[in-house]
């Protein structure tokens, strides 16, 4: 039987942006509202974040139960080894996506108890009405999770959608096969909202999905247009509050209320700009934060880096978009037609840029495009054993992009998103402290 | 180097098992062109309809990563390290180019790595959607036209829906006989051990499908003729688990007082059950076989009924295993890191539970050096078979 044991109590993380402080009791506020929506009996879907259909689960009025975000929520609070435990004990590996197990674990002793499990972060997990996958080019866990989870929640529907992208070749133009992904997608969709409407009993209001579908358009543009200021020198907001808007960013797609987070933020930003108040006082290093989820449980370690002077003015993390008007876009009225055109563009949007340098690839040119626009000295990773999404391929992205751009100081960490027991918070901050060496002494050359 | 009058029978299973790659290498030499490629969900067919010999692309499970770290990070499976280590220390040089299906995040997520690091003249994902609905197989479809038109720019002539035909035809031939062959093991004591048969499924991999069918015809004629010469043992196995490419597990079990009778593994059973519809449009049977009909992880079989009745889609082919060929205990063989498998694991182990026969659930990395560790659960498994 797993023990309940008492998380941590941990000093939270200071922030730089009053924006960024108020996410937790924003996400605080969005889990109690999916337990609220169980309670009630309003439709519950558990789904991952960046599932490319937001707009309409939205528009469905489903209460989306981001099953991604509540394991990082334990993460953070050092309260999931209790659930990973869990998982375990119930076989599974502890080799896989620690989201994944974490969840699994919360909802298999919820399910056996047939109540939350005892003293829960944050009220705890909804039992959901439907469970909503997005497989394709995201990662496995995202239809292998909900799949295993149905040895627990037989009852609970599972639709898994595939989202793909042309992936980037060189035997072909992603051109060629364009059409036939957007297609596919566009079926997806519907098909989607046949099974919702099925399960949940609610009718798709289609004007209403045109206005959301609009509404996290103009998201899109407002949240690069005030990612964009982070570009100024003292650079205003950093990757650690990032991983906080992430939030609205992710978790808050297509409502209003995300609109009104980033143009506060955006206000708030101008008026740094304009104080030339940065987030450490004393600028000296400028990091991207190139790839790599964070541990959540360690956020603080961005404060450390804050503390020897360095900022991240830019992350690939969590920036899973770019400015809609930039992307190209066929004008459709459909609205699902223009949600497949969108994430097959936007997946796409760095193709070209990629074949006009020998050797190159979209992923390397994110990151040039980033280290030329944000003056970065020096790029840091995280490699997160458990997570075979965004990891694999960090050694090579730096290793191409020495090879087709030049050198540039870098550094992977290594633990995990959510198993604290990878951590090594003393090592961390010596390799730390190691990398602003190198940047200490790579600055110096250069004088 | 087996030559032509050696390649029959066990022997020359053995040899090209133990020298894996050495006929590729020949026949690269006379002028063949080969094709590499990973997993069991790449269409093999279309590579032989286009004049090249496929080629399975694996690790080694002797041979300490110690190159690819350089380039791909160990979270990923440890299969596919091996496999690019062995690639990058040039075991494949004789590679023309390499096809790769999106199976899983440790093959897909890699793929670029695996391009770029090993330069060849040809390279191309499959994009292989997870989901089994009308809607993906549709989508199937065009990637694999797509793939057509890819590969015969290539090989520099277009594809004919003959030439797949007759592939098709020849693929389905190689499944019949490995059909065959597996009936051999269905004998108390099996007529061909566990061993010998990983041997000769990985030898296949190797060849040309034609040499391949010859090969595994000879061995089941040699196999019938030699008789029971197999000792009786206390416990008949199967294992069930992703890609087991080598016999150190086999052999660890049969050496433990067991035979291994039947597998859900590629290569073995998974890869054979269902053949290839010939169909007018040729794309259409091989479109069909490989997203609905390989039972792998990977795919999200669409559920229609029960829970009950989602497990025996899934799982069935285990359940009948187990009654064909007269199974005690299934061992669960899966490789950390790999979420496809890892996943189903629960899932699995109280679907074979249900049927009364026992589970042994390990977890392991691909390499020797974790075999032996390995050999007091399997004993100790075997004792609580003979126990019962």
């Amino acid at each position: 039987m797993t023990q309940e044991t008492k998380p941590e109590e941990r000093k939270k993380r200071r922030t730089a942006t009053e924006a960024a402080s108020r996410i937790g009791a924003m996400s605080k506020a969005m889990i109690g509202n999916v337990l609220r929506a169980m309670e009630e009996g309003r439709p519950v879907a558990y789904a991952f974040i960046f599932c490319g259909y937001d707009e309409i689960i939205r528009a469905m009025d489903i209460v989306p139960a981001w099953t991604e975000n509540y394991a990082g929520i334990c993460g953070a609070k050092r309260d999931a080894q209790r659930f990973l435990e869990r998982a375990e004990s119930e076989n599974f590996s502890r080799s896989l996506c620690t989201y994944a197990l974490c969840g699994i674990g919360f909802d298999s002793w919820r399910e056996e108890l047939g109540e939350m499990p005892p003293n829960p972060p944050w009220g705890g997990q909804a039992r959901p009405t439907v469970m909503l996958g997005s497989g394709q080019m995201i990662c496995d866990p995202r239809y292998k999770w909900y799949q295993a989870l149905q040895h627990y929640m037989p009852d609970v529907p599972v639709y898994v959608h595939g989202m793909p992208w042309p992936p980037y070749e060189n035997d072909y133009d992603y051109r060629e096969v364009q059409d036939y992904y957007v297609k596919y997608i566009v079926a997806g969709l519907k098909d989607l909202i046949a099974f919702l409407e099925k399960h949940i009993g609610t009718k798709m209001d289609w004007d209403r999905l045109s206005e959301v579908v609009d509404l996290s358009d103009r998201t899109w543009n407002l949240i690069s247009e005030t990612y964009d200021l982070r570009k100024a020198v003292p650079c205003p907001m950093d990757t650690g509050d990032a991983m906080n808007t992430m939030v609205p960013m992710t978790f808050m797609m297509a409502t209003q209320e995300a609109y009104n987070f980033f143009k506060d933020l955006n206000d708030e930003l101008q008026r740094k700009i304009a104080n030339k108040e940065g987030v450490v006082p004393d600028e000296k290093y400028r990091l991207m934060w190139g790839g790599g989820l964070p541990s959540w449980f360690a956020l603080t370690d961005f404060n450390y880096f804050n503390s020897k002077g360095a900022v991240f003015p830019v992350e690939t993390t969590y920036r899973l978009l770019e400015p809609v008007y930039k992307l190209d876009l066929p004008k459709v009225s459909d609205p699902l037609e223009h949600l497949a055109w969108r994430w097959v563009k936007w997946a796409t949007y760095r193709y070209d840029k990629a074949r006009k340098r020998p050797g190159s690839h979209p992923d390397i040119e994110h990151l040039i495009e980033y280290i030329e626009e944000y003056k970065i000295d020096g790029v840091v990773m995280h490699e997160a054993f458990s997570c075979r999404s965004w990891h694999p391929g960090l050694i090579w992205q730096l290793n191409q992009l020495k090879k087709v751009y030049g050198n540039i100081p870098s550094l992977i960490l290594e633990s995990d998103i959510v198993d604290i027991s990878s951590y090594n918070e003393a090592d961390t901050r010596a390799r730390i402290d190691a990398f602003i060496d190198t940047l200490e002494a790579v600055k110096s050359r250069g004088r | 180097m087996p030559g032509k009058a050696a390649a029959k029978g066990l022997a020359a299973a053995d040899r090209y098992y133990q020298d894996y790659g050495c006929q590729a290498r020949e026949l690269k030499q006379q002028g063949k062109r080969i094709m590499g490629y990973l997993c069991a969900l790449v269409p093999v067919e279309m590579l032989t309809a286009a004049g090249f010999i496929p080629f399975r692309i694996k690790g080694d499970v002797n041979e300490p990563i110690t190159k690819a770290d350089a380039e791909m990070e160990t979270i990923v499976c440890p299969l596919v390290r091996s496999a690019f280590d062995v690639s990058l220390k040039g075991k494949y040089e004789f590679l023309d180019g390499m096809v790769m299906a999106h199976a899983c995040d440790s093959l897909c997520r890699t793929y670029d790595i695996w391009k770029y690091t090993l330069n060849l003249a040809y390279s191309h994902l499959i994009n292989m959607p997870h989901s089994t609905d009308d809607l993906s197989l549709n989508f199937y479809k065009a990637l694999l036209n797509t793939f057509k038109t890819s590969l015969s720019r290539f090989a520099g002539g277009e594809i004919s829906d003959q030439s797949l035909t007759r592939a098709v035809q020849l693929y389905n031939q190689n499944r019949a006989k490995l059909r065959e062959l597996y009936e051999l093991r269905k004998a108390v004591p099996p007529l061909i051990s566990g061993s010998e048969v990983t041997k000769l499924l990985v030898a296949a991999m190797s060849l040309p499908v034609g040499e391949a069918n010859e090969l595994i015809g000879s061995v089941i004629r040699e196999v019938k003729q030699r008789g029971c010469i197999l000792a009786a043992k206390s416990a008949r196995i199967m294992v069930v688990g992703a890609q087991v490419d080598n016999v150190a597990f086999i052999d660890l079990i049969e050496d433990s007082g067991a035979w291994v009778v039947a597998d859900a593994l590629c290569p073995g059973s998974r890869e054979f059950l269902y053949d290839v519809e010939v169909t007018d449009d040729p794309i259409d049977g091989i479109a069909e076989r490989y997203l609905r009909k390989v039972y792998c992880g990977r795919t999200f079989r669409v559920r229609e009924g029960s829970y009950q009745e989602y497990l025996e889609d899934r799982f069935g082919y285990i359940g009948n295993a187990i009654k064909d060929f007269g199974v005690d205990g299934a061992v669960l063989y899966i490789y950390k890191y790999c979420d496809p498998f890892g996943f189903d694991v629960p899932e699995i182990k109280s679907y074979i539970e249900s049927k009364g026969t026992p589970v042994l659930y390990l977890e392991d990395e691909y390499s020797m050096s974790t075999i032996g560790r390995l050999r007091t659960r399997i004993q100790a498994f075997l004792e609580l078979i003979g126990s019962k």
